[in-house]
């Protein structure tokens, strides 16, 4: 009898002692685990995925919904300056069939130069469309969830882009989910070229709406206006996908990304330099570029070897 | 079945903060067209930790918002929101509205939002200089700036919607604040 009225009174004082200093306890749970996430990375990658592995299927039940909603919105703000989007595409339309005839006589001269030099392409891109199901929603940090996963062919590191561009690349992956780290966000580091004068740079976000450009070998040369390209240094990027436009130049090199990030609904995840590893039949893989070029045959080399003579 | 209706009624209202701060968080997460200027969603979670801490502190412990915290910033994701961060938010405005009860008793609206306006700048803070300390590097506040603000103004509706519930609340009698 007194042994448990003993072990109750123990009980009772532990419980008061919990109850007194559990917050101090979860505050310092909380400061904790920022450290620890700052020291060892792999754990806490493993609970965040457990945790995405669980929320995703809600996101993406809840994305269709979002969708709508969003389309509604942009339906009214579009009415609002329809004819002035009309002119402005039509003449937007002109100039671009001007460069469309360009580009095909382009491409025919590079394919026929190509063949002259026996020059080898990389390796083919292929594409996997994804569903954006989510926002970071934190002021500082800047990514996307998708909608696919490993299942779906996506891994880390593979870009990802719009029709106008790169916005980001694959950070982590899980089955049926992954996260894009977005151009604008802190950690994210891109090798690029300069487009005009081709000089090599490195492009860093940080966190606002312009990406800075660093490590370039000399800002001299680049202008406002000049277009911003991948590298494809690094490997698991394309070389050539449009990344931004510099802005300015005034206080350090800042680029204005082309992929419009704000309301996107579904991007596309480039699969590049996986094709050599994959074996059986694959669906004939989509070449990134302009689309429809003519297709140069092997049969023109010669004749285009006579040609250039 | 009547006294069932009433266990589940009271069950229900004793679990709504707690979904309700779920909820917002996933809605955080959603990725809703906001207008250009905004690229990071409103507080919506640390208001409705906010509101409910004042009125409905037992609603929501200590662990659940340590909990939910945690998950909010498993779900962000990235260096900038390193976990933690937002649990540590949560807690330490529940202490110190627990704290300062006695002030917060029976004032009015405009004391509500003020102490909502300069605990959640206080929180805004917070996680600024800790992800600048944690990555090492200056991160442009704007993004934050503007949240705070838009949460700013979102927050009078947010307690006024939250309010009307509380008057129907079987527990208190109606309309007895806000």
């Amino acid at each position: 009898m007194a042994l448990r009225n003993a072990v109750a009174q123990t009980a009772a004082s532990v419980r008061q002692l919990v109850q007194r200093f559990s917050l101090a306890l979860l505050v310092a749970a909380a400061a904790g685990t920022m450290l620890i996430g700052k020291a060892d990375t792999v754990l806490l990658e493993r609970v965040r995925a457990a945790a995405l592995d669980l929320v995703s299927p809600l996101l993406e039940a809840m994305s269709r919904p979002v969708a709508t909603v969003n389309d509604f919105i942009a339906t009214v703000e579009d009415l609002a300056d329809l004819r002035a989007e009309n002119a402005r595409l039509r003449e937007e339309n002109a100039r671009l069939l001007a460069w469309q005839s360009v580009a095909r006589r382009l491409e025919v001269e590079n394919g026929e130069l190509r063949g002259l030099l026996n020059f080898k392409e990389g390796p083919q891109a292929t594409f996997i469309t994804a569903r954006v199901v989510g926002d970071s929603g934190s002021a500082f940090v800047r990514s996307m969830l998708l909608n696919v996963g490993r299942r779906a062919g996506v891994a880390s590191g593979q870009a990802v882009v719009t029709g106008e561009g790169l916005i980001g690349r694959i950070t982590e992956v899980g089955d049926s989910w992954s996260r894009v780290l977005l151009l604008s966000d802190l950690s994210f580091r891109l090798p690029v070229l300069v487009e005009r004068t081709r000089e090599r740079a490195i492009l860093t976000g940080d966190n606002s709406p312009l990406a800075k450009l660093v490590m370039t070998q000399s800002v001299v040369g680049i202008q406002v206006g000049d277009r911003i390209i991948t590298s494809g240094h690094g490997g698991s990027f394309p070389v050539g996908i449009p990344v931004g436009v510099v802005a300015s130049t005034t206080d350090g090199i800042r680029v204005r990304p082309l992929g419009e990030v704000t309301r996107l609904e579904f991007v596309r995840v480039i699969d590049y330099g996986i094709t050599g590893l994959v074996t059986g039949p694959a669906p004939p893989p989509e070449v990134f570029g302009p689309p429809a070029p003519p297709p140069a045959p092997p049969a023109a080399k010669p004749a285009a070897a006579s040609k250039g003579r | 079945m009547g006294e069932f209706l009433h266990q589940l009624d009271r069950a229900l209202y004793a679990a709504l903060p707690g979904a309700l701060v779920s909820l917002l968080i996933l809605l955080t997460l959603a990725p809703i067209r906001l207008p250009d200027v905004m690229s990071a969603a409103p507080l919506l979670p640390l208001m409705a930790v906010y509101h409910f801490c004042l009125f409905r502190a037992d609603a929501l412990p200590a662990w659940l918002l340590f909990v939910l915290g945690m998950l909010f910033d498993l779900l962000q994701g990235g260096p900038g929101a390193p976990v933690g961060i937002s649990a540590l938010q949560f807690l330490l405005v529940r202490q110190v509205i627990l704290g300062n009860q006695k002030y917060l008793v029976s004032v009015s609206f405009t004391f509500i939002w003020l102490g909502y306006a300069i605990l959640s700048a206080a929180a805004v803070t917070l996680s600024w200089w800790v992800a600048a300390l944690l990555t090492w590097r200056w991160i442009d506040p704007q993004p934050a700036f503007f949240q705070y603000i838009v949460s700013l103004f979102l927050y009078p509706i947010f307690g006024w919607v939250l309010g009307r519930g509380r008057n129907r609340d079987p527990l208190n009698a109606p309309g007895s604040r806000s």
